[in-house]
């Protein structure tokens, strides 16, 4: 049957690439680097780390980190402590929570900031 | 923030006119009072930065506070034999059919056919448990005789089942044999059992397919334990039969009716459309099925040479339920009115308000307010693309495929409907959805709560139509409004009176009458505004005698999320063919002069002119804008007004000779990535950072009698229309060919 597949999504990240988390630490919605893009495909499509989006708040204001259920019909999660003002600061976010998942490093501690 | 699904409705009917009396069916498990009112809906996108909220209050007869109290949906389909008098008797007798398992593994048992009351625990009942194992019962006052089979049936693998139970000598017996028998398919088996020789289910509970009988009365669930896949040819017989004997009955197209033994032989390939099944036996225990599963289904002996039913009806015999399937809601209804004479056309809704643990309570039911028959208001006709909104009403696809967020390259936004949605599966589907077999989700009724058809709701379809209805009403254009389904059932007779009809921001779902209603229209000097993208896309049909309910069958090709299954892309409700207008020769092109070209989920863009935007005979659009202006480099949908789906020309696929390409936004970039029947083949380099494949063609052709086409191809287009305060080329476009097309000058 027709569908699709997220385990499919293999695209190797290297853990020691600041040059790539600098890129997207400064434009969190692209558009990306050639490199760049082939990883935030790889996270967004593979989802490792989890499952996340956006539930707005205040409309066009401020929205609320949800995790979104590995298996259908699970509840959605919201993670209230987890507020954004604005949609690049939310993407930063999840990309840190990725990018430790699928390399298992941290990003940096220098890096750990938002701009 | 605002509580949007602790009260929820749907109205009896969507379309209504004034004069005609409308209904409510409201249902909540938190609040037992709310307060009701109506409101006429010119925007319903809350976001503030764009046009915000505007809902004009509209006093009526159902302003004021109203008891509500909580109402449950039942889902699954399944099939009933009522009979008093021939099943009741049947001590000893012979059943077989064939069957098509989709969910093995499922959490609960799955009963195929059974006579059997949940009340009493007493009857017999053949089930497929959660393990996938075939079980014979039969129980009475509570003692349960089981037979298992030895073996777990396979999934979507056709296996004949026969069950024997003889209440005079004691003896239960329960056979399978594979239809396929290959590569480790073979499952064939014979188990017998004593059973009790004493008691059955009682003379009222009917023989049911599908699922068990509960033994409670509505509004409790009368039926439990669903089965997910197909019957073929069920037979039952008196007395016990060889599982050769009992095979060769179920092969039997036409078994003998004479044969005083055959009890029945039912026939689900007669009267597919209907919800009525025969019984080709003389005792004539015709059935009914519920809950609208699929029929039209391939049978066990479906060839493979033909691919409708129409053609062979008789390789059509299975019916696929579903647990999940629904067809109504039947909520009690709550409170009623009738359409004052005064009202306009328009988007109306029922708003209800009310308060549950210190959150106001904020929710909406919609409907649409038409003019009477014959009695047009204004020169201008919107058609509510009401056939888009059931076949994306309640989607879950959003949450259950994990693609959308790297189609649109960013977080998804979900709303608390999404929320809500995802945990109350009792909602019913969208036609994007599958069943919990993964088999696609073919119907979409109106008899339900559809929280993406309301103000507030998620940006996509109704909402962002809103935006037009804003604009219209901000530059004071007056306008009539009518539904798909208005226009499906009356036909070209609805719009040849008006001078304008305006299709919105993504009409994607057409039937064959509606198709044919537009097409007269622009034949016989209508003049058509398509301010949308991805139109005219699906092939579906209203159901014919169901209000409110569509069917779609999507093919193999196409932006899918599902196929149907092989040899059943015919509609069951019509018999017609469903799939792509595209490969129903019908393209969008030939209608409105582009089709669906590809997605864009990422940024939308802007038009640049083309030389046909810069002749003097096309200068009327493009009144007050400079030649080199970008056309829509802003807007509410990602930043431009060409972006989301998008629609380009192509003569080939019967775009018009005369077209005048206006415009084009063929700079998408990489998220520009065409629809799969835009790539013959696969190749490198085909999305719109390196082709213009994907691109949105802004078009202008004329037609018969005067006629004309304006389209944009963009479901962006219209949430751009609000941008600075309405002073900007995409409001300035529209404006132009708005003014022109309701002029009488020629075209």
């Amino acid at each position: 049957m027709i569908g699709t597949d997220p385990k499919t999504a293999h695209y190797p990240i290297d853990a020691e690439r600041r040059d790539l988390i600098e890129e997207f630490r400064r434009s969190p919605k692209g558009p990306y680097s050639s490199e760049l893009q082939k990883i935030v495909h790889r996270m967004r499509w593979s989802g490792e780390g989890g499952r996340f989006a956006l539930m707005p708040v205040v409309p066009g204001k401020t929205w609320m980190l949800m995790l979104l259920p590995a298996r259908r019909g699970d509840p959605i999660v919201p993670q209230p402590d987890q507020i954004f003002t604005s949609l690049e600061d939310a993407e930063w976010a999840v990309f840190k929570l990725r990018w430790k998942a699928i390399t298992e490093h941290a990003i940096p501690e220098d890096l750990d900031t938002t701009p | 923030m605002i509580d949007s699904t602790s009260i929820l409705a749907y109205a009896s009917q969507l379309s209504v006119a004034p004069g005609d009396e409308i209904a409510f069916h409201i249902g909540s498990e938190r609040v037992r009072e709310t307060e009701t009112s109506i409101v006429r809906v010119r925007c319903g996108d809350p976001d503030e930065n764009g046009p915000g909220l505007k809902l004009i209050e509209m006093p009526s007869a159902i302003d004021g506070r109203t008891p509500i109290e909580p109402q449950p949906i039942h889902n699954g389909s399944y099939g009933t034999v009522e009979d008093t008098l021939v099943l009741p008797s049947l001590r000893s007798f012979t059943f077989g059919c064939y069957v098509y398992p989709t969910l093995i593994g499922s959490t609960i048992d799955q009963t195929v056919v059974s006579r059997w009351n949940g009340r009493d625990d007493a009857g017999w009942r053949l089930d497929i448990d959660t393990e996938g194992f075939a079980v014979l019962t039969v129980g009475h006052a509570g003692h349960l005789s089981q037979i298992r089979s030895p073996v777990p049936l396979l999934n979507r693998e056709w296996i004949f089942l026969a069950v024997v139970v003889d209440q005079t000598s004691g003896a239960g017996l329960l056979e399978g044999s594979s239809l396929a028998r290959d590569g480790g398919r073979d499952r064939r088996f014979s188990v017998s059992a004593v059973i009790p020789t004493s008691g059955g289910a009682s003379p009222d509970t009917p023989l049911v397919f599908a699922a068990r009988w509960s033994g409670f009365s509505a509004p409790q669930k009368l039926t439990s334990h669903h089965f997910n896949g197909k019957i073929d040819r069920p037979r039952l017989y008196q007395g016990t039969l060889e599982h050769a004997a009992t095979l060769a009955l179920v092969e039997n197209l036409t078994p003998p009716a004479t044969d005083p033994r055959l009890i029945a032989a039912w026939d689900f390939s007669q009267n597919i459309p209907s919800d009525e099944f025969v019984d080709l036996s003389a005792n004539n225990l015709r059935g009914k099925v519920h809950e609208l599963p699929a029929r039209g289904s391939t049978g066990a002996n479906w060839t493979g040479q033909i691919g409708s039913w129409t053609e062979a009806p008789s390789q059509y015999g299975a019916i696929h339920f579903h647990e999940d399937d629904l067809e109504d809601a039947r909520w009690q209804q709550t409170c009623s009115m009738r359409i004052p004479e005064n009202w306009r056309p328009g988007f109306y809704a029922l708003r209800m308000r009310g308060e549950h643990d210190g959150r106001k309570i904020e929710s909406f039911a919609s409907f649409f307010v038409r003019p009477k028959r014959g009695r047009r208001t204004a020169d201008v006709l919107v058609i509510a693309p009401t056939a888009t909104y059931l076949a994306y009403a309640n989607t879950h696809v959003r949450l259950d495929q994990s693609h959308f967020e790297v189609m649109a390259d960013s977080l998804l936004i979900v709303s608390q409907d999404d929320v809500f949605l995802s945990a109350h599966r009792e909602f019913g589907h969208s036609t994007y959805d599958t069943h919990l077999d993964g088999s696609g989700i073919s119907y979409s009724s109106a008899s339900r709560p559809i929280l993406n058809m309301r103000p507030r709701a998620n940006t996509f379809n109704y909402v962002n139509d809103t935006h037009l209805l804003d604009w219209l009403e901000e530059n004071e254009f007056a306008y009539d409004v009518v539904t798909d389904e208005d226009m499906h059932r009356d036909g070209a007779r609805l719009l040849r009176d008006y001078r304008v009809v305006i299709t919105m921001s993504h009409p994607e779902y057409y039937s064959k009458e509606m198709f044919d209603a537009l097409e007269a229209y622009q034949n016989h000097g209508g003049r058509h505004m398509y301010l949308g993208g991805n139109g005219f896309y699906w092939r579906i049909a209203f159901h014919p005698t169901k209000p409110g309910i569509i069917e779609l069958r999507r093919g193999v090709t196409g932006l899918r999320s599902w196929e149907a299954e092989a040899g059943e892309g015919n509609l069951a409700c019509t018999g017609e063919p469903s799939g792509l207008w595209r490969s129903n020769g019908r393209a969008p092109q030939r209608l409105v002069g582009v089709g669906f070209s590809a997605q864009v989920f990422d940024f939308s863009t802007f038009y640049r002119r083309l030389p046909d935007g810069l002749e003097s005979d096309t200068a009327f659009v493009f009144e007050g804008v400079g030649a080199d202006e970008p056309i829509g480099n802003f807007g509410l949908r990602l930043g431009g007004a060409a972006g989301l789906e998008i629609d380009r020309a192509d003569h080939t696929l019967g775009s018009a000779p005369n077209i005048r390409i206006l415009a084009t936004a063929d700079r998408t970039g990489a998220g520009g990535i065409p629809t799969p029947e835009e790539l013959p083949v696969l190749y490198r380099g085909f999305t719109g950072e390196e082709s213009s494949v994907a691109r949105a063609d802004m078009v202008l052709f004329s037609t018969a009698e005067g006629g004309a086409v304006f389209s944009v191809g963009s479901i962006a287009w219209c949430c751009a229309l609000s941008h600075n305060q309405y002073e900007n080329n995409v409001s300035q476009i529209t404006r132009n060919v708005l003014r022109r097309f309701l002029s009488d000058a020629p075209l």
